[in-house]
């Protein structure tokens, strides 16, 4: 569903490059997180699926990216956007302003697409209850929480069913269960719809519980690719800038003291953390 | 210095109660974590402690200084907020300006307020981003940077709305690095945020907020250890609290020794 | 007030207008008060169009307070300066070695005429109208998208600039800037606020034009919209009576002026 081939890529006035030769390929109904310190390159990367990078920010490109078998740098934005949702990492400047409520906020990009006005109310008022705001469509966007404007922006990109959609750090501003039910709601999208979902986040226990696969950028650069399992437990990692879950940490650590058998693999999740403590070092 | 909180009710202009009636006590020297579900009145609530929101009812009061009485100027030599958004926060054209504004409005010399503002971005890992302009630094930047200007302030009280959010690993290491030499000046050091793991390991006690009040206050290992009111506040145990309790091991730890110590004792 | 509109909602008769009608009103409103000759006609369709209509709208109060905002200190500053200084005019009020001109004083009075009907026009569509509704209206007259969003940020610039104000003056006074006191004060925290005002409401278009782009508003094709617009065949006839009367009043003008 995504095609990245030798994508490089270099802001305007920037010298060294913000993606360097990336070659990634994200099947249909995949959820693919991508982790890295900051500065690494994963806004970027969004907005280069999402065709931000180089219609909008220009730019030297070279390589290739396709999405649904469209070449992204040949086609404009107006074509991609409603394909491709994108769901930026600020969640305080994607608000359009030009709606007045938080319903027709979160169905602006339906009308754009020309859905009709019946089917329209129906997935917005769905959308709403979905990201958890079903009692706040009167509102004004702007009277809002962080959290609940970071919400209205989810919202508002879901509520298109773009086939692909890429995340931004979405759940930065959300409370814990507000971050647990977006896992779960995008592994939904992607498992049951077939929907192609590019997460980047720095919250190491849902991907591990989410995640298909997980991609590690650093400077630019892939530097790890494979399942949670291995990834997050991967001692490379903190040399990228990243910490592993805190079941990971303890489990080093009660393998140092001896207290855990250091000859299998560390968990990731707490699914996999409980019988790893509870079987015991053979004496 | 101390903030007491009494009876504060808080209606925004478009008519939304945000606050109904909170009490809290905070004394001097307190590291306390503020965390609940989004929409809780959190942001609300913090924004009180310096008087950029006055009490519809009810009264604030830091350091025995009535918010009603002072005016914002006043009250931000004793508390530093530090936004949700940085990009609320930040205005100067360099980031150096940035950080200076604070301590030049306190009346520090300029030599003073040059040593603060160095000091304060050193802190944050910014100090050779000084001559840039903030609107070129990222978001995860911007939010640092925000953070060195009011830490440049040195005020008694340091109020942190959401610290860690967009940080990777190093940065919310740095932070924690702050929040620990801020607590061991003896400051009070009151944050807001959602990362309970980050919570749990650099805050002795936690508040719990749904609906505009004030569900659970006290130590965080006992807090964390109260699963009804986490999930009324929409707040996930810590990852060390939901390990041991699926090992069915007694307590709350809080930090991954801890966690392994009780491991060592449950093996005995 | 929300953060970018000046609506207020009153449910009153001019909220109901479809606002293509209340664009034909203000259009009416502002051609008159311009094209009929005279330093009174302004004031004649302000007192007898502009404020009734405020009045009916229910939106008098705001809407006094912002004009007189505005065009008080426009009008004492024109009224001196012209008055004052008009070169070679008839000396009628003496102050001390300074005198008021006639023609300075007309001149002022015209110029603040104007002030107040283009200034009470705009306010008067800006409180009464949503600037979404009287997009979608246009749209669906075929307007070109680029002419919408125009028509939607103008119509938010001055919300918008007041609530980045707001947003930095609470930056400044968080961090120990004294704004709050006697208006000396206030006008001395207004000067550090200019430069990020300008630069702020930059990066503000920049990404609310990404925002936008991403909610594939430049997408061709047809658009529907949620909000339902209401229109009657009395609204539409009125229109055309609209468009008549400017321009009548067009002519009237050059007519009047021979
Ligand atoms: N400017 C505003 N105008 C009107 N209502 C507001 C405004 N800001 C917040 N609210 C409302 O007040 C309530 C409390 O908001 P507050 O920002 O204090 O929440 P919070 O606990 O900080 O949430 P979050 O974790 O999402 O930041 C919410 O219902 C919110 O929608
Ligand atoms: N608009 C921009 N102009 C110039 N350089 C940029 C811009 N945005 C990002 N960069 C640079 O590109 C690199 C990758 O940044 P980014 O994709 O934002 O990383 P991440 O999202 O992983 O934090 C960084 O070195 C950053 O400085
Ligand atoms: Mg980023
Ligand atoms: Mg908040």
């Amino acid at each position: 569903m995504i095609d990245i081939q030798g994508l490089t890529y270099t802001y305007p006035a920037s010298e060294t490059p913000a993606l360097n030769g990336i070659d990634l390929t994200v099947p249909e109904g995949q959820l693919c997180a991508v982790i890295g310190a900051n500065g690494a390159g994963k806004s970027t990367l969004c907005y280069a699926i999402a065709g931000f990078v180089p219609h909008f920010y220009n730019g030297t490109l070279t390589g290739r990216v396709t999405v649904a078998g469209r070449d992204v740098v040949a086609t404009p934005l107006a074509e991609l956007a409603g394909e491709i949702g994108l769901v930026f990492a600020n969640p305080f400047n994607q608000i359009t302003g030009a709606r007045f409520t938080v319903r027709e906020e979160v169905a602006f990009g339906l009308e754009n697409l020309g859905v009709p006005r019946d089917d329209m109310l129906a997935r917005v008022d769905a959308a709403l209850a979905l990201v958890g705001l079903a009692g706040l469509g009167d509102r004004s966007p702007y009277a809002l929480s962080g959290g609940q404007q970071q919400r209205v922006a989810l919202a508002s990109v879901i509520v298109m069913r773009p086939r692909v959609l890429v995340l931004d750090e979405p759940t930065s501003q959300l409370d814990p269960v507000g971050t647990r039910e977006v896992f779960e709601t995008l592994a939904g999208l992607a498992q049951a719809g077939g929907t192609t979902v590019v997460l980047v986040e720095h919250k190491p226990e849902w991907i591990a519980v989410h995640a298909d696969r997980v991609v590690v950028l650093s400077a630019g650069r892939v530097v790890l690719d494979g399942p949670p399992a291995e990834v997050l437990a991967a001692p490379e990692l903190s040399g990228y800038g990243l910490a592993p879950t805190r079941y990971t940490q303890a489990a080093r650590l009660a393998v140092g003291r001896g207290l855990a058998p250091g000859d299998r693999p560390l968990p990731v999740t707490l699914e996999q953390a409980a019988p790893f403590f509870t079987d015991r070092v053979s004496p | 210095m101390n903030i007491i909180v009494s009876a504060l009710s808080f209606t925004y202009p478009s008519g939304v109660e945000a606050l109904h009636g909170v009490n809290l006590a905070i004394a001097a020297g307190e590291a306390v974590a503020i965390l609940g579900e989004n929409g809780a009145g959190k942001t609300t609530l913090v924004k009180h402690f310096n008087g950029l929101l006055r009490p519809t009812r009810g009264t604030v009061a830091v350091g025995g200084w009535d918010t009603r009485e002072h005016s914002v100027a006043q009250m931000a030599a004793r508390a530093g907020y530090v936004f949700q958004n940085p990009d609320d926060q930040l205005f100067e054209r360099t980031v150096q300006a940035e950080v200076m504004f604070g301590p030049h409005n306190l009346g520090r010399t300029a030599a003073e307020a040059g040593a603060a503002a160095a000091d304060a971005l050193a802190q944050v890992g910014l100090a050779a981003q000084s001559g840039a302009n903030p609107y070129d630094l990222h978001l995860s930047e911007r939010k640092l940077l925000a953070l060195a200007a009011v830490l440049a302030m040195h005020t008694p009280v340091v109020v942190l709305d959401e610290p860690t959010t967009g940080q990777d690993a190093r940065g919310v290491a740095r932070i924690s690095g702050i929040v620990e030499a801020l607590k061991a000046e003896g400051r009070t050091v009151i944050a807001i945020s959602h990362d309970v793991d980050f919570c749990a390991e650099h805050f002795d006690r936690v508040v719990l907020m749904a609906g505009g009040l004030i569900l659970a206050d006290g130590p965080a290992a006992d807090v964390f250890a109260r699963a009804d009111d986490l999930r009324r506040a929409d707040v996930e145990p810590p990852q060390l609290v939901r390990l041991a309790s699926a090992l069915g091991l007694l307590g709350a730890p809080l930090r991954t020794e801890q966690f392994v110590d009780l491991l060592a004792q449950a093996r005995l | 007030m929300s953060a970018f509109s000046l609506y207020v909602d009153r449910n009153s008769g001019l909220n109901r207008l479809n606002p293509l009608t209340m664009l034909a009103l203000i259009g009416f409103c502002l051609v008159a008060g311009l094209a009929l000759p005279g330093a009174w006609a302004p004031y004649a369709v302000f007192l007898l169009a502009i404020l009734p209509l405020a009045a009916g709208g229910r939106v008098l109060r705001p809407f006094l307070s912002a004009a007189l905002k505005i065009v008080l200190p426009f009008a004492v500053s024109v009224t001196l300066i012209q008055g004052l200084f008009w070169t070679g005019g008839t000396p009628i009020v003496h102050l001390g070695p300074l005198s008021l001109k006639r023609e300075g004083l007309i001149f002022a009075a015209q110029s603040t005429g104007r002030i107040l009907a283009v200034l009470g026009s705009f306010l008067l569509l800006a409180l009464t109208t949503r600037t979404d509704a009287l997009m979608i209206a246009l749209a669906q007259h075929g307007a070109p998208k680029s002419l919408t969003y125009i028509v939607l940020a103008t119509l938010q610039i001055a919300p918008r600039f007041q609530a980045k104000a707001n947003t930095i003056l609470d930056a400044q006074r968080a961090r120990g800037l004294e704004v709050e006191g006697g208006i000396g004060r206030r006008v001395r925290a207004l000067i550090p606020l200019t430069i990020p005002l300008v630069l702020g409401s930059i990066v503000d278009i920049e990404e609310r034009a990404i925002a936008l782009e991403a909610r594939a508003f430049s997408r061709s094709g047809p658009k529907t919209s949620l909000l339902v617009l209401r229109d009657s065949h009395m609204q539409r006839i009125g229109r055309w009576v609209l468009v008549g009367g400017m321009i009548a009043a067009v002519i009237l003008g050059i007519v009047l002026r021979r």
